[in-house]
């Protein structure tokens, strides 16, 4: 048979049996979109999630102390019998490649101006961390570049503690109680809005040498260390750890890269995606043993049929590609139109809940198609055969 | 028709033409067994972190120094410090409240803990005597920390099992010397193995006294007081009496948070069910596949059968029982399909629940009822049109018409 011939005679074949065409194409197209609209809201959610930790700078380290890990998070933030000192923060400056190193304790504290009063989160800071964050001032300045050990009084605010506290009042150069001090109010932040479920306007920050004297605590929390981004960064932790380790005679600290981080978050996203997905699959393989079903019965309906496509010439082979080639086309005209319904829904999706992050990866969507294929011939494989297997003169018989 | 006669028919009609009946209930199968296992799946992950939480113990409850305004800041409450601490004399306090049977002031740190010549990172613990019946540990050898004044302390420690294998091998570790921080402690205990719980092992700690661990970490502050109510209605209760308590020896100040493990478990148990619900819901999707490939099927049946329908019809069947005809066929198909997967569910969710066996893997109820029905629903209004197409042939031209 010609090439024309193979697919124009296909063609006929499902035309000729439209409804039970369409029924048949609409099993797949119905996993195809299922696949298709999962793997957008789960790789949404993962350029979401990449896109709150980003906004920090990815070429950020954070070294705390205590080496056991639990929750992800180092236990030495809490207590630890190895303290890190903002003297290691200053000496980490020396590290290769390091343009930033900025020293951190975070906790909980009540702030007091004129009769109002609210509890934030307060993190004791030095003056180069909103630099290290990539985070912005909206009026005044932030912490200025004194001795961290020694810092003066200075507070700067988040953006919704100084709605809170100052209503439309401008809060620069007036006094405020932190956690029982005097502090003077030097700048007030941009609003940034909540990563990850924590509010980061809820929060005031001091010099981290008060914090810990507020705190009555020896050790920071973490060291926020920002490197050159074109550095390697093998060599950067390696410079640091040097560092440390010389400053402390052991390893007692953790060092981890914010790149290391992002990393094991993709890979757990990238996990829950697939893992959805293929459960969406498996109406794919349900919509595979629906062509199965209806090639089985087309063949053995159409038996007169291919007795005497065999009686005039037509080989073994042939007759086993048209049946595949049937498969294959319901399954990838379903694909195609699953697909389509699929990313439909999921701008529709986007267009209800526009909180919600929704992105079609293509390489998801050709990924789909391929399978849509491949389950089309998978199921075709045994009805072809039995087709081609018929013996053409008790075929023709059977009229 | 009689029912008999409606099931006998349905009966041959699908012995008929076996190839495709049992392509069908494997399309149906394959969707019944995979809600089953799916919601398994979520159900023995729901079980297990409540089983996680009843062996922290019960009835408990978890005071935190730090309070926020903001309801979605838990990271900062979890972790942060505050200018004024809660401290032992907080925790002695609490002992006025009747609602409370007892409780374990927390300190928590990273420690270095050494033998010999082998050094070992771990998380150490301060704590009471309480801590034990509170948190439901085992000793596998000796005895917890001793009763006394939490201020005042001897310089003992109980230490997990991992460590201690790692620090002594299999030598007897009661009696000997330890070194954490800069402090001896001799180690009367052997925790029992427990495992993971709630991604804190208890197999990788050492346990020392309250006041030692306040010199090791050099800290007033405690971490948590963990109380225990002295039954699951006073925990309420003691709630309220822990937040008066501590508002009235902070000078009226409310900066503690008062967190009920029910609450937890609650939150926990809605987050998981509706995940398990979702997940269901998409294995779902392929018995709406099945579905269609049964109107699919029922179609194509109803050409073949014209002359049989038509031969119905002429001796006297009516639209209502040709239409019963095909229901019957449909759900006879969708029962068959939800057994055949419902057993094929069982056995994967033995299969894994032998290769986890630390997860009781179990399909919830709900799911084992809803996962038949939606398939046997499914078939008959998928079976609608092509049973209404059958109903309405006109037996003349039917029987005429080759």
């Amino acid at each position: 048979m010609r090439y024309a011939d193979f697919v124009s005679f296909t063609y006929i074949s499902l035309r000729a049996q439209r409804l039970r065409s369409v029924l048949t194409a609409l099993g797949i197209a119905v996993g195809i979109a299922a696949v298709i609209l999962l793997t957008s809201i789960g790789e949404g959610l993962h350029r979401f999630v990449i896109a709150e930790f980003t906004q920090f700078g990815t070429n950020i380290i954070s070294v705390s102390p205590g080496r056991v890990q639990t929750h992800g998070a180092s236990l030495g933030a809490v207590n630890t019998v190895r303290p890190l000192s903002i003297d290691d923060a200053l000496a980490l400056r020396r590290a290769p490649y390091v343009q930033l190193s900025d020293p951190v304790v975070q906790g909980n504290a009540e702030v007091v101006h004129g009769g109002k009063s609210r509890r934030v989160t307060l993190y004791g800071v030095g003056p180069d961390f909103a630099r290290a964050l990539q985070m912005r001032v909206a009026s005044g300045e932030f912490l200025p570049p004194d001795d961290p050990r020694s810092a003066r009084a200075f507070v700067v605010l988040g953006a919704k503690v100084a709605r809170e506290l100052f209503g439309g009042d401008n809060p620069l150069g007036s006094r405020i109680r932190a956690g029982g001090e005097r502090y003077r109010v030097v700048g007030v932040m941009q609003a940034k809005g909540q990563v990850l479920g924590f509010d980061l306007d809820d929060t005031v920050y001091i010099p981290v040498g008060r914090a810990l004297e507020m705190f009555n605590r020896e050790s920071l929390q973490e060291i926020h260390v920002v490197y050159e981004p074109t550095a390697p960064l093998a060599e950067v932790e390696a410079g640091i750890k040097r560092i440390l380790i010389a400053r402390h005679g052991a390893e007692d600290f953790t060092v981890t890269p914010q790149q290391k981080m992002l990393d094991v978050f993709g890979t757990v996203l990238d996990a829950i995606t697939f893992a959805v997905a293929a459960i969406g699959g498996i109406s794919l393989v349900v919509g595979g043993v629906g062509i199965l079903t209806i090639l089985t019965i087309a063949v053995a309906e159409r038996t007169s049929e291919i007795g005497l496509l065999r009686a005039v010439g037509a080989t073994r082979q042939g007759i086993l590609l048209l049946f595949l080639g049937e498969a294959a086309l319901l399954a990838v005209l379903g694909g195609t139109a699953g697909l389509l319904l699929g990313w439909g829904a999921a701008l529709a999706l986007h267009i209800v809940l526009p909180a919600l992050p929704v992105h079609t990866p293509w390489s998801y969507a050709v990924l789909a198609e391929l399978v849509a294929l491949a389950v089309g011939l998978a199921a075709g494989v045994l009805p072809a055969r039995r087709a081609a297997h018929l013996d053409p003169l008790e075929a023709l018989r059977s009229e | 028709m009689r029912p008999a006669d409606l099931l006998d028919f349905a009966w041959q009609v699908l012995r008929g033409s076996p190839a495709r009946t049992l392509l069908i209930l494997l399309a149906m199968g394959i969707g019944v067994a995979a809600v089953v296992l799916v919601t398994a799946l979520g159900e023995g992950a729901r079980l297990y972190v409540a089983n996680q939480f009843g062996s922290l113990g019960s009835n408990l409850i978890i005071v935190l120094p730090g309070r926020s305004e903001t309801a979605g800041a838990m990271p900062g409450v979890l972790i942060g410090k505050t200018p004024r601490d809660l401290t032992i004399e907080d925790a002695l306090a609490l002992k006025r409240s009747h609602a409370i049977r007892r409780f374990a002031p927390l300190i928590i740190g990273a420690g270095n803990v050494r033998a010999g010549a082998l050094s070992r990172d771990t998380p150490v613990l301060g704590s009471t005597a309480e801590l034990m019946d509170i948190r439901n540990m085992q000793m596998a050898q000796g005895r917890f920390l001793p009763e006394g004044d939490p201020r005042h302390s001897q310089p003992v420690c109980v230490i997990g099992a991992k460590v201690a294998s790692e620090l002594f091998g299999s030598r007897a570790v009661l009696g000997e010397w330890v070194r954490v921080g800069d402090r001896r402690f001799r180690v009367i205990g052997l925790l029992a193995k427990q495992g993971e719980s709630l991604g804190f092992n208890t197999d990788e700690i050492v346990i020392v006294p309250l006041a030692a661990a306040q010199a090791l970490f050099n800290t007033e502050a405690l971490f948590r007081i963990l109380v225990e109510a002295k039954s699951r209605e006073q925990i309420a209760h003691a709630k309220a009496d822990v937040e008066e308590i501590i508002r009235l020896r902070h000078e009226g100040e409310r900066d503690v948070t008062v967190i009920t493990q029910d609450a937890v478990l609650a939150t926990f148990d809605r987050i998981l069910n509706a995940l398990t619900l979702t997940v269901a819901s998409i294995a779902a999707i392929s018995l709406a596949v099945a579905g269609i490939l049964i109107m699919n099927v029922m179609l194509i049946a109803v050409t073949q059968r014209r002359r049989e329908i038509g031969l119905l019809k002429a001796l006297g069947a009516t639209g209502q029982q040709i239409r019963l005809a095909f229901f019957t066929e449909a759900m006879l198909l969708a029962s068959g399909g939800a057994a055949a997967g419902l057993a094929a569910g069982e056995l994967g969710r033995s299969i894994i629940a032998q290769v986890y066996p630390a997860i009781p893997f179990q399909a919830p109820w709900w799911a084992l009822v809803a996962a038949p029905a939606t398939a046997v629903i499914t078939a008959v209004l998928f079976t609608l049109a092509p049973a209404r197409r059958a109903a309405r042939l006109d037996p003349v031209q039917a029987l005429s018409r080759r």
